[in-house]
């Protein structure tokens, strides 16, 4: 605990950057060692346990994709085989297409509403508790019953939807049959499942935005809305980031939804047929372990190519501008 | 080819970990799932297998049962005794090595107990004995007499058996239904499909691995054909059965008035549709009764007792303990004999006997074949039948696109057609 | 180990002050205001509490209750028997204990470890932090789902198969909770505190204990409650990896409630019921510090 104190971060620098060069003696380097040595552990654990637990998995799992293995039986290579079927693969383009449809769908409302719950979650209307337990209670209802409730809600001839639409003058729209209504139907799902669980996320960090600056709204006179635009957000950057980026990992393995609605046939024509959800399917309906790995690590590539361009849009110029208010002004001219 | 071990430099180097799962040289660890097996003949098991000097520890797996058996066969670690294997014991005909022949153990003592079709069901293709008969599914055709009655067609039993002896009369029959009642003959087309190729005697492929599917007037296309006629004549509901809450609300409403169920579906109707007690009757379906579901038991190659294990299987599925598992949890006897024992009690279907009707259509199955390479490819044909029954494909395109997408599937799993 | 500074003057008590004053400026505007954005919540809080008020009338109900048409939206009176069933099926008592165990630890262990490295990745510069960071979110890419039989050999090899720790340890700490904590430390802690820290000779665990911890309680609190949700919902793993039955968790018990051919859905949704419960409690406590005031606790000490 007695370790020397750690170099700190430049507050204006666009994180994470390295410390700007400096002539470095061999004492200062070893000085410099010996400060890193306390992060070092820190960060440790994580590392450590990947290498023992995670990394034989993710190797056997990219090396299964150049084989045909049934699960349990002999595994035999084949080369790029399965990869060579993957991209001839309608089924899988279909889910591909669908999967990016769903996540549109779902996650721009969704970080949307979640952003505007938490917001007013903040402000300090009465009952927040207990609200907060509401838009809590979606992230633990139990799968099974989902699937009931959603079946009912939105069954096509027997549906309440339905039944209130009719009421109400309009068609009834066939939602668990046609291609759009299968996606529109998964993607009000997901929404119901995870506004609240983002919106959580958000009022943590709301939380620790320092209240200086609303004093210092107040004092400009600022509306609420201005408040929300010129403040929340901003310092909100790197949390609205980390949703962005962790909602299009979750988007694009988008499989429980599907899977309790529609079962491991992903609906009528495939319509709600998710990346991974005919990953599981091949996997372990078809215990087709090969193939499983391809689709699994064609997801991998197609997942990192959007957490980067996401990560670009998102963060902008840097996270510069969410830190402090001194580094804000300093980034700002 | 290697084995999944030689991958993996860990499991071949360690012979650390035990194959079998209790350490007790006495006790037998048996996978089975809930109301899979009578509590009360496990019990008894679990104090001594009848006979012997060993005991069964039976262990509920509940879902992904498969994915369970699979990693621990394939870990080569904590692997049951005796394992439950559902009616899909196919997949695991390309692994057959991985469980003992038990007419080598002398199972073929009892073979004359059970129904011949369901035995065959257990053989391998290589012509090994390795999935025990457990329960089996005959099928009947269940409709609502009330629905039919009011239409003005034949209603009882015996006169809709005489009316649809074949699928030309059964989908006629659905064409009336449809004009008089407004009620649709079944929820979706798959249960056509699958109605009509669970009582066929060929079915994808024989056992000698010829595509049988792909030859002229195969069986695979005239159920194909049937189905078809029967969407395009408007008989079918659209309401495919990954919607479970839909179609029980169709069958409750009599907007559907009718399905190909096996046995064990009249407790579920009559758990899922309650209100609609006394309506339902069970008539022979078309040409002859099919067989759907039905569980098999198998024991690992790394069974600790092999003898004491058969033992335990010949017991639990004599013909008076299979009477007794009815009683007990609903399960469907695999021997005729069992039903000397047996009557039934209850109201659901009017003054009809279920367990009547199902004995006698049990006899009429026909012996067939499940391929492993059809577990592959089934799915295919059902999905494009989905196709051209919910999204209006031209069922020509549809049969073209199951053939090639099937051939794709095969030709990546190693199989010439 | 000397104490941390006080924060700056800013927070003290400034959310409170901050509401305050904020209200009378919109006065002529903050009820209609109040009535539409209560409005707005309640209507989301509507569509938020239904599916589980479903659920609840669903295990006060037969299985053809549930499945009854139209559907019956009322409590029934099946509750007590449903109950009784999943207790006479599950072992509850022990499954709640392992389930405890495993979803604490984890929930501990991940809070613990996240937290050292996030503050170490946000406010720290090192060689190879940037390679390390992106390394850490390539992980969160990685499928997860096939590597069940890899980690089942890899813990057959070392005996942990039929153990608690094979729940607890692989994921002991992870990269979606380094991630979340390094953005929420990044707009939270002030470099001011950080630097100020330094100056006073506190090494990096003091001012990790001291300063980082009391101020991501929201994240912490956060993580903490879903880490414990999702080891306590984990069902795939523990079904793999658990074969013994005295040693079983509450999703692996109650997922073996289903039979092949008829499920007492009532029973199941009674057990399901029964543990989602605690989860509930989990949450009402932890949730708290979503609201904690910056610079409360110790801090000021």
């Amino acid at each position: 605990m007695t370790a020397a104190p750690p170099a700190i971060a430049r507050p204006d620098a666009p994180a994470p950057a390295p410390a700007p060069g400096r002539r470095d003696t061999r004492a200062r380097r070893r000085r410099r060692r010996r400060e890193n040595l306390p992060l070092y552990i820190a960060i440790s654990p994580f590392y450590l346990l990947f290498a023992v637990f995670g990394l034989f998995p993710i190797l056997f799992s990219i090396v299964l994709s150049f084989t045909d293995w049934d699960g349990m039986g002999e595994i035999s290579f084949v080369g790029l085989a399965q990869y060579q079927f993957l991209v001839t693969d309608d089924r899988f383009w279909n889910a591909v297409g669908n999967t990016f449809i769903i996540w549109i769908l779902s996650t721009v409302p969704m970080l949307f509403l979640a952003m505007a719950i938490a917001f007013l979650l903040h402000q300090n209307i009465r009952f927040t508790p207990l609200y907060r337990v509401a838009f809590f209670l979606p992230n633990v209802t139990s799968m099974v019953a989902m699937a009931i409730v959603f079946g009912s809600v939105f069954s096509d001839t027997f549906g309440l939807v339905n039944s209130a639409m009719t009421a109400l003058g309009l068609d009834a729209v066939p939602w668990l049959s046609s291609p759009w209504g299968i996606k529109i139907t998964i993607a009000a799902m997901v929404i119901w499942r995870f506004t609240g669980y983002n919106a959580i996320i958000y009022l943590a960090g709301l939380q620790s935005i320092p209240t200086d600056l609303y004093d210092a709204a107040r004092v400009d006179g600022a509306s609420l809305l201005q408040v929300f635009f010129r403040i929340t957000i901003p310092l909100m950057r790197p949390i609205i980031l980390f949703t962005v980026i962790t909602s299009t990992i979750g988007g694009l393995s988008l499989f429980t939804e599907p899977q309790v609605l529609l079962g491991d046939g992903g609906g009528a024509g495939e319509a709600g047929m998710t990346i991974v959800l005919y990953q599981y399917n091949q996997a372990f309906t078809q215990f087709d372990f090969g193939y499983g790995s391809a689709i699994a690590w064609a997801l991998f590539l197609i997942a990192a190519v959007f957490a980067i361009i996401n990560w670009r849009l998102v963060s902008g110029r840097g996270d510069g501008p969410a830190r402090r208010p001194r580094a804000r002004k300093d980034s700002r001219r | 080819m290697l084995g999944a071990a030689g991958l993996m430099p860990l499991a071949a180097a360690g012979c650390g970990s035990p194959e079998t799962i209790s350490e007790d040289p006495s006790e037998l660890v048996m996978w089975y799932w809930n109301r899979s097996a009578s509590p009360e003949l496990l019990d008894q098991a679990s104090s001594a297998i009848p006979g012997t000097d060993k005991h069964v520890r039976a262990d509920v797996i509940g879902t992904n049962f498969d994915t369970k058996l699979r990693t621990s066969l394939a870990g080569k670690a904590y692997i049951p005794d005796i394992t439950y294997i559902n009616s899909n014991n196919a997949l695991y005909f390309t692994n057959e090595d991985l469980f003992l022949d038990l007419d080598e153990l002398g199972a073929d003592a009892v073979k004359s107990d059970f129904y011949e079709w369901k035995w065959e069901l257990g053989i391998t293709p290589k012509g090994r004995f390795c999935f025990f008969p457990l329960d089996i599914g005959p099928t009947g055709f269940f409709y609502r007499q009330d629905v039919f009655e009011d239409a003005g067609l034949p209603s009882s039993p015996e006169d809709v058996s005489a009316a649809i002896t074949t699928w030309e009369d059964w989908i006629a029959l659905g064409a009336e239904l449809k004009d008089s009642a407004g009620s649709f003959l079944v929820n979706d087309a798959q249960n056509i499909f699958e109605g009509y190729l669970n009582s066929s005697p060929e079915r994808y492929f024989d056992t000698d691995d010829n595509a049988l599917y792909l030859e002229d007037g195969s069986a695979v296309r005239r159920a194909w054909d049937v189905t078809i006629t029967a969407i395009e004549a408007g008989l079918t509901a659209k309401i495919p059965r990954d919607r479970g809450t839909d179609q029980n609300a169709a069958w409750s409403s009599g907007r559907t008035a009718g399905n190909i169920g096996a046995a064990w579906w009249t407790q579920i109707l009559a758990e899922s549709a309650p209100d609609t007690e006394g309506s339902w009757r069970i008539a022979s379906q078309p040409v002859r009764a099919g067989n759907n579901g039905g569980s098999f038991a198998a024991l690992p190659h790394t069974c600790k007792d092999p003898e004491a294990a058969l033992a335990f299987l010949t017991w639990i599925n004599s013909p008076s303990n299979q009477a007794l598992a009815y009683e007990d949890v609903q399960l469907f006897p695999s021997t005729p004999d069992s039903f000397t024992d047996l009557s039934y009690s209850g109201t659901f279907f009017g003054d009809q006997d279920p367990l009547d009707f199902f004995s006698t259509a049990a006899e009429t199955v026909p012996t067939s074949f499940i391929s492993a390479w059809e577990t592959m490819i089934g799915g295919s044909f059902t999905f494009e039948i989905a196709n051209v029954e919910t999204t209006g494909k031209d069922p020509d395109q549809a049969w073209a696109d199951a053939l090639s997408q099937a051939e794709r599937v095969l030709t990546k799993r190693g199989v010439e057609v | 180990m000397t104490a941390a500074p006080p924060l700056p003057r800013t927070t003290a008590s400034g959310r409170k002050s901050t509401r305050r004053a904020i209200s009378p400026h919109y006065g002529a505007r903050s009820l209609v205001a109040k009535i539409v954005v209560h409005l707005c919540v309640l209507i989301g809080v509507v569509l938020s509490i239904f599916p589980f008020y479903w659920l609840v009338v669903m295990s006060t109900s037969t299985t053809a209750e549930i499945f009854g048409y139209p559907p019956k939206l009322t409590f029934g009176d099946s509750f007590v028997e449903n109950v009784r069933n999943v207790v006479q099926s599950v072992d509850m008592l022990q499954a709640l204990t392992n389930t405890v165990i495993v979803s604490g630890a984890c929930a501990l262990l991940v809070m613990f470890f996240d937290s050292l490295a996030a503050f170490a990745f946000a406010k720290f510069d090192f060689p190879g932090k940037n390679v390390l960071f992106v390394l850490l979110i390539a992980t969160m890419l990685v499928p997860g789902s096939l590597s069940l039989v890899p980690s089942f050999i890899l813990m057959s090899q070392i005996g942990w198969v039929g153990t608690l720790q094979a729940l607890i340890v692989p994921g002991a700490a992870n990269a979606f909770g380094i991630f979340l904590l390094r953005q929420m430390a990044a707009g939270s802690i002030p470099d001011e505190l950080v630097e100020s820290a330094r100056i006073d000779g506190a090494g990096f665990f003091t001012t990790y204990w001291r300063i980082a911890v009391p101020l991501l309680r929201g994240g912490l609190a956060f993580l903490g409650i879903f880490t414990f949700i999702a080891a306590w919902n984990d069902y795939v793993w523990p079904l793999i990896v658990l074969v013994n039955p005295e040693r079983q968790t509450l999703q692996t018990a109650l997922q073996n409630l289903n039979s092949l051919y008829l499920t007492d859905y009532g029973m199941v949704m009674a057990g399901a019921l029964i543990s989602v419960v605690p989860l509930i409690g989990v949450f009402i406590i932890g949730s708290r510090h979503f609201i904690a005031n910056i610079a409360a606790g110790a801090i000021k000490g």
